[in-house]
Formats: structure tokens, C-alpha cells, sequence
């Protein structure tokens, strides 16, 4: 599903980065050790971080954007480097709960742990 | 939802031995950093969460959450699950990741914590 | 005898007890016609070792895994339900006291009473020994909760106490930079609020905005103390910690502020959430800081009954 029609259907507000990619599975954490351990290429991340090493670890990781939980807003530093890098920003007013499973019910599943 | 839905749905094991399958599961939450699932107005019945460490329990515990799913496999140790038996609250694990667990509670009608209805 | 008092309080929820408290309700049927081959099937899958026989809403007999075992010993597979069961079964009404089945069970020796009814005589249950035994170390279980959390609580303490101030002190301590036991001063006060019978949320802001407080003390300070003051009006909450001190108050207040070292943050803390979060859950926070000395908090709750008030 291309990142497009996401930001479109569940009203996200883009703040950085080119949206028009594809998105492969969906990644939902906090914890950044836990990202680069575990994220997928062109997964689309949940999180609700917003100091500026989400954008290295979305980088390092190949993912197709960040959604940023509970209205929260990135930080300046955190937006001017998404900017340098292209990464996808998006922000919403839900939770990490809600967001994910209107993600899901779109068809967006999480990437098999073996 | 009852716990034994949801331990379906999840494909998870219990850690704190045999629950009341009475108990409704109303409101679900998932969060990594624990000040944020204390920031709920409501309290969460379900905790889904990555972390391991002992404030999860503390964390459920002053915020009323009665099941916590540790989730990617994650095996809390012994210390953990005492505190979580000593309290009634019950502890799955899931293999599966925080992404998965939540699109499948959701989509099977388990509804949201609010995160902006605070000052009421 | 020894156990005289349990037998009697057993005794007694047998008379409390109804069937329908007991019985279990989501029950398995097979229709008279239906060939004992596929009996196995149900017995094996659903590990039951008897099924009630009903046709049209009507039970019309019992057929269990003797039945089945017999056919086969006989090589009667062929055979239909209704050739092989029990078709004069004694039942139980819905509404009966516990008591009866115990009595149909002495009496009969059967595994299982199919239960009915009484309005409608539909099947709506069935009772084994195991299910009664169940049902009433369930409800033994409860009422000895019940007792305990009747011991415990203290709600009426202000009431019983004439004086004309009256309040409860209770202290903690808290150790500075061992998480391990960070939580137990909260946790202590969560359980402690609970005995003197305050109202949920009123536990569950006081616990949230100490547990909080309780967590800066370890993460930032060598080490303080907690002491609840609660008088008939408010629950009072002082934190006190020995330093290092906030810099700048202001900025400790808002939301996603944080000074937080990493060990903090990968413990799902430290996104600058905590004071935020006192002040949410609490009508009133009063924070001074010194930087070198420490850090003086004070939260007040106000107990519902007096909230409208001033």
C-alpha cells in the first residue's frame, strides 16, 4: 500500500519527507535499540519519540515513514534533519493502540517474528 | 473481550497460572514508555508493551491494568511475574510484535484508550 | 470432629448455592438419529464422557461414553443414538439448591444430570460432581475475600475518632538510583489507601502522581522520602529528596522536557512526562527546588466528598 493513500485515509498531518512510496508492514515502538534490532525495510513506524535519532534510525532501517502518536510534535532539530533526509514525519491525535489498528484494518499487518 | 479471547487472539501463554475468566478486557493501550500509559485519563485493562522490567508491574499496578502482553517473544523474569501474581494482575507473552498484537485486538473490537479526554 | 465448621459452612452454600450458579451452561447435544460411530467425535473432541440426547428443544435421553464403549465391544457402530441410551434420565430444575443434586448423586451414582428450566422444561445446563466442587471452592474463595477485605478496611476510622483534628501520617522511604524497588513506597500507599476504603480514582491519582514522584527520586537523587498526611478532607503528599536539584522549575514542567539519562529512558522512563503527570492527576502541586540541596514536592487530592467545596 503506497504511504499516499495511508496519510489520506486516516487524516495524518505530513510535516516532512516525500510520501509517495510504498509501504511494506508496520513497526510499533518505542524503544530505539528495539527498532534497529527488529524493523523491517519500508516499514511504516510508530512511535512516540520525537528527539532527533528517530530519523538515523528510520534512515538505518530503510523505513517508509514515522507516525508520531498523541499529538506530539517533533522537535525543530528532529524535523530539519527528516527534511535532509527525506524521511516521512506524520502526525496524528491517537494513540499508538488506535493508529495501529486502523493501520491493520486497512490491511497494514506486522512483520513475522521467527 | 474475556482474557480467554484474547489469549487467542494473540497466540499467547500465561505466565501468572490459571485467571478469572470472568474478568472483561474493555480498553486496550500499548506503550514502551511507562509515564505514557500513566497519562491514560482512563484506566487501560490491556497493557501491551516490549519493555520488561519491573516498573511494567508497578506501572499496571497504580494504574489499575489488570492483563499485561509482553510482547516479541520477550520472557520477563521470575521477580516480574511474582509481583504481577502478587497484585492479581495477569501476564501473557505473545510471539508476536507490538504492531500485530494491536491491529488483531483491534480489528476484533477491542476498544482504544483516549489519550486527550484528560481534563474532564 | 475437627472439621466440623468447614463441613457446616459447606453445608450451607449447598442451600445457598442454585444448580444454575454451578452447572455448566455452554452444553453439547447430539439428536436421536445420529449414529453412534460419530459419538466419539464429540465425547473425544469436547473430552466429555456423556452428552445429552435432545430433539426439537426436547431432551429425550442421555447417551454417554459407556454407551459408546459397549457399541463398540459389540460392534454395534451402525447403531443410533436413540437404540443406545438412557432414555428414562432424571434431571434437575435450574432454580433447585445445590443441596438436590448433591442428594440425586448420592442417590443415583450417576456421572452427569442433564438441567432444566422449570418454566419452559428446555435444556439449559449440566451438572457434574466436579462442576459442584468447583462452584463452591469458588464461592468459598470469595467470601473469604470478602472477610479479609471487611477486616482490613478502616473507611470508618475518622468516624470512630473523636478529636478535632484528626489525620493518618504514613511514611516511605525511598533508596535513590535502584530501580529494583522503585515503586514500593507507591505501591505501599496504592495498597494502604485501598484498607481505608477510599473510592478508585481517588487510589489510582494519589498512586499514578506518588508513583511518578517516587520514580524522579530514583532516577535523578541519592535517595528521599515520601509522607502522606490524610485527614477527612485530603489526602496530602510531601516527596522530598536530598538533590541534586531542578535548574529550572519552568522548564521541568513541560511536557517532553527531560533531562533524563539514557539507562532512564530504555526503562520506559524519562520522556519528561512525569511532573506533567503529577500535576494532571492532582488538584494541587506545589514544587521548589534548590539546585545542590534538593527538591521539595507537595500534591494535595482532594477526597470527593469535599471537592465541591471550597
Amino acid at each position: 500500500m503506497n504511504l499516499k493513500d495511508i496519510v489520506k485515509m486516516l487524516d495524518l498531518k505530513v510535516v516532512s519527507g516525500d510520501i509517495d512510496r510504498e509501504v511494506s508492514a508496520g513497526y510499533s515502538s518505542d524503544l530505539l535499540s528495539d527498532v534497529i534490532a527488529n524493523a523491517q525495510k519500508d516499514n511504516i513506524w510508530i512511535t512516540l519519540q520525537i528527539h532527533v535519532n528517530i530519523v538515523a534510525v528510520a534512515n538505518l532501517q530503510e523505513l517508509a515513514g514515522i507516525i508520531l502518536v498523541n499529538g506530539r510534535q517533533p522537535e525543530q532539530i528532529t524535523l530539519k534533519k527528516a527534511e535532509q533526509e527525506n524521511i516521512p514525519i506524520l502526525l496524528t491525535e491517537l494513540p499508538t493502540f488506535e493508529i495501529v489498528g486502523k493501520l491493520y484494518e486497512m490491511g497494514i499487518h506486522g512483520n513475522s517474528i521467527n | 473481550m474475556k482474557l480467554m479471547e484474547i489469549e487467542e487472539i494473540l497466540e499467547a501463554e500465561v505466565l501468572t497460572g490459571e485467571y478469572d475468566p470472568e474478568i472483561e478486557i474493555e480498553i486496550g493501550c500499548s506503550s514502551d514508555l511507562m509515564s505514557e500509559v500513566l497519562a491514560y485519563g482512563e484506566p487501560c485493562s490491556i497493557l501491551l508493551t516490549g519493555l520488561t522490567n519491573i516498573q511494567v508491574i508497578n506501572t499496571a499496578n497504580v494504574a489499575d491494568i489488570k492483563l499485561v502482553c509482553f510482547v516479541m517473544g520477550k520472557i520477563p523474569d521470575e521477580k516480574i511475574i511474582n509481583l504481577a501474581k502478587k497484585n492479581d494482575i495477569t501476564v501473557f507473552i505473545t510471539k508476536l510484535t507490538t504492531f500485530e498484537s494491536c491491529g488483531r485486538l483491534y480489528k476484533n473490537g477491542l476498544k482504544s484508550c483516549s489519550y486527550f479526554d484528560l481534563d474532564k | 470432629m475437627d472439621n466440623n465448621k468447614t463441613t457446616t459452612k459447606i453445608q450451607e452454600l449447598t442451600y445457598e448455592l442454585k444448580i444454575d450458579d454451578v452447572m455448566c451452561k455452554n452444553i453439547e447435544t447430539v439428536s436421536s438419529k445420529m449414529p453412534i460411530s460419530q459419538l466419539r467425535d464429540v465425547l473425544y473432541k469436547k473430552r466429555i464422557s456423556g452428552v445429552p440426547v435432545v430433539n426439537d428443544d426436547k431432551l429425550v435421553g442421555i447417551v454417554s461414553i459407556e454407551d459408546f464403549i459397549k457399541c463398540m465391544e459389540q460392534e454395534e457402530m451402525d447403531a443410533l443414538v436413540e437404540d443406545k441410551m438412557t432414555k428414562n434420565i432424571k434431571t434437575l430444575y435450574a432454580d433447585e439448591p445445590l443441596v438436590h443434586a448433591v442428594k440425586k448423586f448420592e442417590k443415583y451414582g450417576f456421572g452427569r444430570f442433564p438441567v432444566l428450566s422449570r418454566k419452559d422444561k428446555k435444556l439449559v445446563g449440566i451438572i457434574t460432581k466436579s462442576d459442584i466442587i468447583k462452584g463452591i471452592l469458588k464461592k468459598l474463595e470469595s467470601v473469604y475475600h470478602d472477610e479479609e477485605e471487611r477486616r482490613y478496611r478502616a473507611s470508618h476510622i475518622f468516624n470512630d475518632i473523636v478529636a478535632d483534628e484528626v489525620f493518618l501520617k504514613f511514611q516511605y522511604f525511598v533508596e535513590g538510583k535502584n530501580f529494583d524497588k522503585a515503586g514500593e513506597a507507591s505501591t505501599g500507599l496504592k495498597k494502604t489507601l485501598y484498607r481505608l476504603g477510599l473510592s478508585p480514582d481517588i487510589i489510582r491519582r494519589a498512586a499514578i502522581s506518588t508513583y511518578e514522584a517516587e520514580i524522579n527520586i530514583v532516577a535523578y537523587t541519592d535517595g528521599g522520602e515520601i509522607i502522606a498526611y490524610i485527614d477527612p478532607h485530603q489526602i496530602k503528599i510531601i516527596i522530598i529528596d536530598k538533590g541534586p536539584g531542578i535548574p529550572d522549575v519552568e522548564k521541568a514542567l513541560q511536557p517532553g522536557f527531560s533531562t533524563a539519562p539514557g539507562w532512564v529512558r530504555e526503562l520506559g522512563f524519562g520522556a519528561g512526562m512525569g511532573l506533567p503527570n503529577i500535576k494532571k492527576f492532582t488538584d494541587k502541586m506545589t514544587l521548589r527546588s534548590t539546585v545542590e540541596k534538593g527538591t521539595h514536592l507537595e500534591i494535595i487530592i482532594k477526597l470527593s466528598d469535599y471537592r465541591n467545596e471550597d
